[in-house]
């Protein structure tokens, strides 16, 4: 087995069959992708295109029809190779009678983490999804966001190797999205694997390495993002202080050397970048008041 | 092992953090503590409530450990706990296990306050009635006869009844042993419970010969008590009987030709001592709990294919048929017994009674076998009914509780296996 894979499938296939064994759905049609270690690979495609399922079959939740995949290097049963694996589910699946505190420590006694360690982890994990103001509530009472929130803090609580998000951002707010990739980010720097899937595609073009693109259980194309989105034939530039005049002489310019103008238009800030802008300035000031009180 | 046991507690939180453990013990708080208050017959007051407390325990904790153990695994799976449980290294085996572990810490936690309370309230019942004609809390030991032997040529049997008649020179005689008492002021008493019949006259009692048979000092002592029809009649004699051996030889025979007694292996016993109270109403609680137990496990086995109400009723349905399995085996002797009845007159009579009769043969074979074996198949709960030894005061036998409990490790035996594999070969999509 190559070490430097942490995901590997060969033609994983899985057809769901009603009670009966009637009505099947093809959900995964001889799905092939390789994973190495330390890479950031997101899976992308419609609704019902059969990223759960690829995700719920590498974790061994359900069986594969045909085909088989290895995690690490071990076969999807193996209980051993659990313990250096987080998963986020597709949807938050925790005991609601907990709080944030007690299903940290119970997720972390199944991996038979020592008490004292359980808890340092526990802090910095809350600290890190921004959940020590509702670390004492039970989860019943959590909103959608916090819950996604505690899952992402309940799969990293075992430090993995290989780490699988479903849907890591679906309900977060702006700054949830950007803390969340940023945590990914930091996983990659760790030298960690992360398979993620999404829906918000500038998610994922912001920090995957490798994509690869699903449709109705087939695999469409794989490969770096690099690759597939660069278009080698055209030029960005982004200018500041142009006079009207400066822009038709370069108009100009740029014709008599053959070049052809595609596009030329005021960039307009992205709803996310100014999101981020106000509420980080209005924490800012807020923190400021509060700290000088 | 380890995640077993997290599991475990992980069960008995939630049912104390969603307080349906305290409904159940609440509830049965109140109906042990009503019991105080039912009126009874002075003397047997004490029984009553005794008798409720058991009741109350077996009720309570058989509602708690079929709905706890019913719901627990079909609910995590429909909220897809089991999604961020099974993907950690905890295999199916530790999550049933723990799963089975937790059920038993909460119907502990139950027994123990229940049964607390309940033998509180027994020992304040007790203290009221002392300056009544009352003996105490007590618990007898009693002995069953270890052989029965009949003698005589003329004596009959019928069913497992036999009949043995005066000056016919037959007699019963059972043998009794490892008697033993440390005080020697105990008594040994003797409760003969039997069928009498006389042909001389109508009476319903008849003289009969006792003989008490001390083959260690070669002694013997010869008494004549009345015997009435199905009426318990008891026999008295000091400890100094045995004479410091521990065995006993009971030699019973009518006293008059046209008397009958008529006698089972159990239609004597024989009582000497008196063992605490306070140790038997825990054997009691000991044999109580396994058939919890046995329920937890039948409702882990069908947790693992049943969804959440499917299951409530699958396990109700099987405490429901637990305890008519008696009922169950006699309603497919009936059906046997009316096709055998109507086989008979086959020929006698004319062809209408022909119809019915393949009718009943047809239920018949339709029928008896299914409901016998389902009747052996499925768990008895009359086996752990220990109510009558406290009612009559008597110590129950170890035999008594090694036997509920070499039945409740069957049922674990059969049920765990089939668990994990079922609950192995899941999806949980
Ligand atoms: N338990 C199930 N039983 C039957 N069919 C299922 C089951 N789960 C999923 N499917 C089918 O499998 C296909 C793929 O589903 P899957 O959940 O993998 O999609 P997805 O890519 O995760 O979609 P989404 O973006 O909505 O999360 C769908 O057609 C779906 O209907
Ligand atoms: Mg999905």
């Amino acid at each position: 087995m190559d070490k430097t894979l942490a995901i590997k499938t060969n033609n994983l296939t899985k057809v769901y069959r009603s009670f009966f064994g009637r009505k099947k759905v093809l959900a995964l049609n001889k799905l092939n992708i390789e994973i190495k270690v330390g890479e950031i690979f997101g899976l992308l495609g419609p609704n019902g295109s059969g990223k759960t399922t690829t995700m719920k079959l590498l974790l061994g939740l359900i069986f594969p029809t045909e085909g088989n995949a290895f995690l690490l290097g071990k076969a999807t049963n193996d209980i051993k190779t659990k313990s250096r694996i987080g998963f986020l589910p597709e949807e938050s699946c925790f005991y609601r009678f907990l709080n944030a505190d007690e299903t940290l420590d119970f997720y972390g006694q199944l991996f038979n983490i020592p008490k004292k360690e359980r808890k340092v982890r526990a802090d910095s994990l809350i600290k890190l999804v921004g959940l020590e103001f509702a670390r004492k509530r039970p989860l019943r009472q959590y909103s959608k966001g916090m819950l996604r929130r505690i899952g992402i803090a309940q799969a990293l609580i075992n430090d993995p190797d290989l780490i699988i998000l479903d849907e890591p951002t679906s309900g977060l707010d702006p700054i949830g999205t950007k803390e969340t990739k940023d945590i990914i980010s930091e996983l990659k720097k760790q030298g960690k694997t992360v398979l993620l899937c999404s829906h918000l595609l500038s998610d994922v073009q912001d920090i995957c390495d490798r994509i690869a693109i699903l449709d109705k259980g087939t695999l469409q194309v794989s490969g770096t993002i690099d690759n597939l989105l660069s278009h080698k034939d055209l030029v960005e530039m982004q200018l500041r202080n142009l006079s009207d005049e400066t822009v038709e002489e370069l108009k100009s310019f740029i014709t008599e050397r053959d070049g052809e103008i595609v596009s030329i238009r005021h960039p307009s800030n992205t709803l996310e970048n100014l999101f981020l802008k106000i509420v980080q300035e209005r924490r800012k000031s807020t923190d400021s008041v509060t700290h000088s009180q | 092992m380890h995640q077993t046991l997290v599991i475990a507690k992980q069960t008995f939180k939630e049912s104390v953090r969603n307080k349906i453990l305290y409904i159940f013990i609440a509830f049965g708080l109140v109906t042990i503590f009503c019991s105080a208050f039912m009126p009874a017959v002075s003397g047997e007051k004490i029984k009553i409530v005794e008798s409720v407390c058991l009741r109350s325990i077996t009720f309570f904790g058989m509602l708690a450990a079929i709905l706890l153990a019913s719901s627990s695994i079909p609910s995590d799976i429909e909220d897809k706990v089991l999604w961020t449980i099974t993907t950690k290294p905890v295999s199916q085996y530790s999550f049933i296990l723990g799963k089975v572990t937790g059920f038993v810490y909460i119907i502990g936690l139950l027994v123990l306050i229940l049964g607390s309370a309940s033998y509180a309230l027994i020992k304040v019942v007790d203290s009221l009635q002392k300056d009544t004609e009352h003996q105490g809390l007590t618990a007898r030991q009693m002995f069953e006869p270890a052989h029965l032997k009949i003698t005589g040529k003329s004596a009959k049997k019928s069913g497992n009844i036999h009949w043995i008649e005066g000056e016919k020179g037959c007699a019963s005689s059972w043998s009794f042993t490892g008697l033993e008492s440390k005080n020697t002021s105990d008594k040994i008493v003797i409760e003969s419970n039997m069928f009498v019949e006389s042909r001389n006259n109508r009476k319903k009692t008849i003289p009969v010969n006792v003989k008490v048979v001390n083959h260690f000092t070669g002694e013997s002592h010869r008494e004549t008590v009345t015997v009435a029809n199905k009426k318990p009649s008891f026999l008295r004699w000091s400890n100094e009987t045995l004479g410091g051996g521990k065995n006993l030889t009971i030699v019973m025979t009518p006293q008059h030709s046209g008397d009958f007694l008529g006698i089972r292996p159990d239609s004597l016993r024989l009582f000497l001592g008196n063992k605490s109270f306070e140790y038997n109403f825990l054997k009691g609680l000991i044999v109580i709990s396994a058939q919890f137990i046995l329920m937890v496990v039948i409702a882990t086995l069908g947790s693992t294919f049943f969804s959440l109400p499917v299951n409530i009723l699958f396990c109700l349905f099987i405490f429901f048929c637990g305890n008519i399995t008696d009922f169950m085996r006699d309603i497919s002797t009936v059906i046997t017994i009316a096709g055998a009845h109507e086989h008979d007159h086959e020929h006698g009579i004319s062809a209408v009674v022909k119809k019915p009769s393949t009718f009943v043969t047809l239920l018949n074979s339709i029928l008896t076998a299914p409901l016998t074996t389902l009747s052996y198949i499925l768990p008895n709960f009359k086996k752990f009914n220990i109510g009558n030894y406290f009612i009559e005061s008597i110590n129950i036998p170890i035999k008594r509780i090694f036997a509920s409990f070499v039945y409740m490790f069957l049922y674990i035996i059969f049920c765990l296996p089939i668990s994990f594999i079922v609950f192995r070969k899941r999806e949980f999509a």
